[in-house]
């Protein structure tokens, strides 16, 4: 257990898989897109079915899928990874400031806080969508603006019960700043609650982003996983049958969702040390151990 | 054999992890009589919590019994399926925790509480379980009133006088109490044990008494057991045990129980100079503030005292008796409703500026209760112990290497002080690779960087273990005496403040009962309640047949 927690989020098979999905999907939407020309070019006969010359097959407008899946991916990747660390950004900022200083700052960021998780999500988001200039920008404005607040609330909670710890208070009483205190003692010791909202935090930026781009409400010109999504629509992919224009964007959200959660599993089992050695426990026992039930008895295990 | 309510024979329990398995008790071996009270007597982490979740098979996961038997009334437990287990717990076997406020629902009134669990394993109709219930309270002697009450509403002490009750409904052959006092005053905890010992003799049940308070459980058990390190190191009656034991172990705990007698010599000292002069002070906190009403607490209540130079004065007090906002006020980490506070005839209150702030923490410091909360685990030593002298000394004239070196002999000759050697190994370790006496010294290091002049240690041992609480102690006395820092000792422990200090004040509920020279007090203490707290360190102090 004295290892850091790094190490043991990689020594952990389900982060570990979902370490390598994600990874896969950043280096692909990285590097994937120099190899295509323009993938809004009319490349061939509109809704062709896939083949080895277009590997997913071609849209409605005649674009090749291949490349418009994995150049949405890029731009799709990048605004949702950057509102997620925006959104826990901010909903730190407000949150350490909150939780550490209390009293009147605390009821009046508190006050802020509780405002906006009053406002109703996704109309308010549509709104404003509608309202901005269309881009990828625009919506990750959006994104962070409605999706901050949550984030302050979990991270207050959390500074507030750091900031009665014993050596918070013996570095106040050393006579630290308290810029210091809140970014060397209480930071550090909250990275894991940290990390686990960075990635919720992305995995819904990802989905709220693609729903608005969906809806029409993102620059429909750029290429996205929500546009392309957008456009299977418009040229009534489910009506055709041509699945392919569709499938392929829906499952790389899938599957980077996926793998993003599987990270968050993994650090819920380090911050929760109980799951893993119920875990640990199971294999050691070979199957016969019942999470409910009684201590078990192994003189077997030790052959005595 | 036909005596034994309980044996226990050669218990190994593990707890299984990826690469090492921990043993957490090695071949541990007792007999429980009927009728008798054996107390087991350990160390935090001795293995001794284990032992009991191991008899009742409640205990967590990863923990695995991996050897030996455990018998109750000739029954092998260990071969006991679920339903056999479910008919055990309770009925046969019950348990009464250390935090009485975790055992209790929140939710639930202490009458559901009862009845709940005496339908878990008999039918019962509303009436007799009423009947049960006011009976189970005039045993315990809590008034029948307070059966339709939340366990919020009820006193500490009373809480457990509750728990107890619940282990008692289904009229067990055995009950296991793990720590039932440790969390409530003296006053209360001898009329808690008191209580105890009334039931078992009218009801009659064998009881198994875990504490890490030898001296409380010298006074009543039978026989005593003694833990370290998972294994069962002594086993006797408390007679013999009393009187040192069969094994060193043993001897240093009962070594360890300090004697009142044992008090501090006072230096007749004439020029005595205040160092801080504190009147009246007020601290209110509000609860529950509502538009309406608000409920307050006068945790500290018009306290007067002075803390002289090159003195150790103890504040003694019982939890919530305000010593430990008192710290925290004159560290200045809360602030106060009314009252000045001089410190060098400077008002601590009128310190606004962060230049005065920073010469006001350079002068006055702190160590914790808890030496596991008070070092931050992700740091090492060597952060911990520089992040003082960067704050409080000037470095512009000396080059970055110039500056560490200056730092890291500084930080070697303060870890010699406090008497960790040899110190360049402590440097890069961090906090979960010291034992609890060891963070304890690094907290004291840190506090005594900056030389201050007044020393605030709020319960410095009372996490500790027994065995190492004396040498701490020793190392504060010692600092007050080659160095002439002033040390206001604050703790719940008289036994502990007589040994330490010149001058004594003993609060309670906020207000100062008595204050004076230690050796005055302990000769004529005028207070009942200093009598009080005085007689319960004696050893034997609850006596059997004493009425409260």
């Amino acid at each position: 257990m004295n290892r850091h927690w790094y190490n043991r989020i990689w020594a952990n098979y389900k982060a570990r898989l979902g370490i390598f999905i994600v990874f896969s999907f950043i280096i692909i939407a990285t590097i994937g897109p120099i190899f295509f020309q323009d993938p809004n070019a009319f490349v061939d006969t509109p809704l062709l079915e896939p083949s080895f010359e277009h590997l997913f097959g071609t849209t409605g407008q005649g674009q090749d899928v291949f490349a418009q899946t994995i150049s949405g991916a890029r731009t799709t990747l990048f605004i949702g990874f950057l509102s997620g660390f925006l959104v826990v950004l901010l909903g730190l900022i407000v949150g350490s400031l909150a939780g550490f200083f209390g009293r009147r700052i605390d009821n009046i960021l508190s006050l802020v806080i509780n405002i906006f998780l009053l406002m109703p999500g996704l109309p308010l988001m549509v709104i404003i969508a509608a309202w901005l200039p269309p881009g990828p920008f625009s919506i990750m404005g959006v994104l962070v603006f409605t999706g901050w607040a949550w984030n302050a609330r979990v991270l207050r909670s959390q500074v507030l019960s750091l900031r009665e710890t014993d050596y918070v208070n013996a570095a106040i009483i050393m006579g630290e700043s308290n810029l210091k205190v809140i970014i060397f003692q209480i930071w550090p010791q909250m990275l894991s609650l940290i990390i686990a909202s960075f990635i919720g935090a992305t995995v819904y930026s990802i989905g709220a982003q693609v729903g608005l781009e969906f809806l029409g409400l993102g620059d429909v010109d750029k290429v996205t996983w929500g546009n392309n999504l957008y456009w299977a629509t418009n040229d009534l992919a489910l009506l055709t049958g041509s699945w392919w224009t569709f499938v392929p964007t829906g499952l790389g959200i899938a599957l980077v969702s996926f793998g993003l959660t599987l990270i968050n599993y993994g650090i819920d089992e380090i911050a929760n040390p109980r799951l893993l050695s119920e875990r640990t426990l199971k294999a050691k026992l070979s199957g016969s151990y019942d999470r409910n039930g009684s201590t078990p008895v192994a003189k077997e295990l030790y052959g005595k | 054999m036909e005596n034994k309510i309980l044996q226990i024979n050669n218990l190994s329990v593990d707890f299984v992890s990826d690469d090492i398995s921990k043993k957490a008790v090695k071949d541990f071996s007792i007999d429980i009589n009927k009728n008798e009270i054996f107390g087991l007597v350990g160390e935090s982490g001795s293995g001794k919590s284990t032992v009991i979740k191991s008899i009742l098979r409640i205990l967590p996961a990863p923990g695995v019994i991996t050897n030996g038997e455990i018998k109750f009334e000739n029954k092998d437990v260990l071969g006991f399926d679920e339903d056999e287990l479910s008919s055990l717990r309770w009925s046969q076997i019950s348990l009464v925790k250390q935090k009485a406020l975790n055992s209790l629902n929140p939710l639930m009134k202490i009458k559901n509480q009862i009845i709940d669990t005496i339908r878990a394993h008999e039918k019962i109709t509303n009436l007799d379980a009423i009947e049960r219930c006011n009976y189970l309270m005039d045993i315990v002697e809590i008034d029948r009133k307070y059966l339709n009450n939340y366990p919020h509403e009820l006193s500490g002490g009373m809480r457990q006088r509750v728990v107890i009750a619940i282990a008692l409904v289904l009229r067990p052959k055995l009950i296991i109490m793990d720590e039932p006092t440790t969390a409530l005053d003296v006053v209360v905890e001898k009329e808690i044990i008191l209580k105890i010992l009334d039931l078992k003799n009218e009801l009659g049940f064998s009881l198994l008494f875990i504490t890490h308070d030898l001296n409380l459980i010298l006074s009543f058990a039978d026989r005593i057991g003694v833990m370290l390190n998972g294994r069962l190191v002594d086993e006797d009656f408390t007679e013999k045990i009393k009187y040192g034991g069969n094994h060193n172990y043993t001897k240093k705990l009962i070594d360890s129980i300090p004697n009142i007698s044992n008090y501090k010599q006072v230096r007749i000292d004439k020029n005595v100079t205040k160092l801080m002069e504190i009147n009246s002070l007020q601290k209110i906190y509000n609860l529950n503030s509502s538009l309406f009403s608000s409920d307050k607490i006068h945790a500290v209540d018009g306290i007067s005292f002075n803390i002289n130079k090159n003195e150790i004065l103890s504040l003694v007090g019982e939890s919530g008796s305000g010593k430990s906002t008192i710290s925290k006020i004159l560290t200045k980490l809360i602030d106060y409703n009314n009252g000045i506070i001089l410190f060098n005839g400077n008002n601590i209150a009128e310190i606004s500026k962060n230049k005065d702030l920073l010469m006001y923490r350079k002068k006055v410091q702190m160590v914790f209760q808890d030496p596991f909360a008070s070092l931050n685990s992700i740091h090492t030593v060597y952060h911990h112990l520089s992040r003082p002298i960067l704050i409080h000394k000037s470095f512009s004239n000396y080059s970055k290497a110039e500056r560490d070196a200056i730092i890291k002999e500084e930080i070697i000759n303060i870890l010699e002080e406090v008497d960790i050697r040899p110190a360049e190994d402590f440097l890069y370790k961090f906090p979960h690779e010291m034992s609890g006496g060891e963070r304890q010294r690094i907290s004291l290091a840190r506090a005594l960087l900056v030389k201050p002049d007044l020393l605030i240690a709020d319960e410095p041992t009372s996490m500790l273990d027994m065995s190492i609480r004396m040498d701490i102690l020793e190392l504060l006395k010692n600092l007050q005496i080659n160095k002439g820092i002033s040390i206001l000792y604050i703790t719940h422990d008289i036994k502990s403040a007589c040994y330490i200090s010149d001058r004594l004040i003993v609060l309670k509920n906020g207000k100062i009962k008595e204050s004076g020279d230690t050796a005055n007090i302990i000769s004529n203490p005028k207070d009942d309640y200093t009598k009080l707290l005085m007689n319960s360190c004696k050893s034997g102090w609850i006596n059997k047949n004493q009425e409260v």
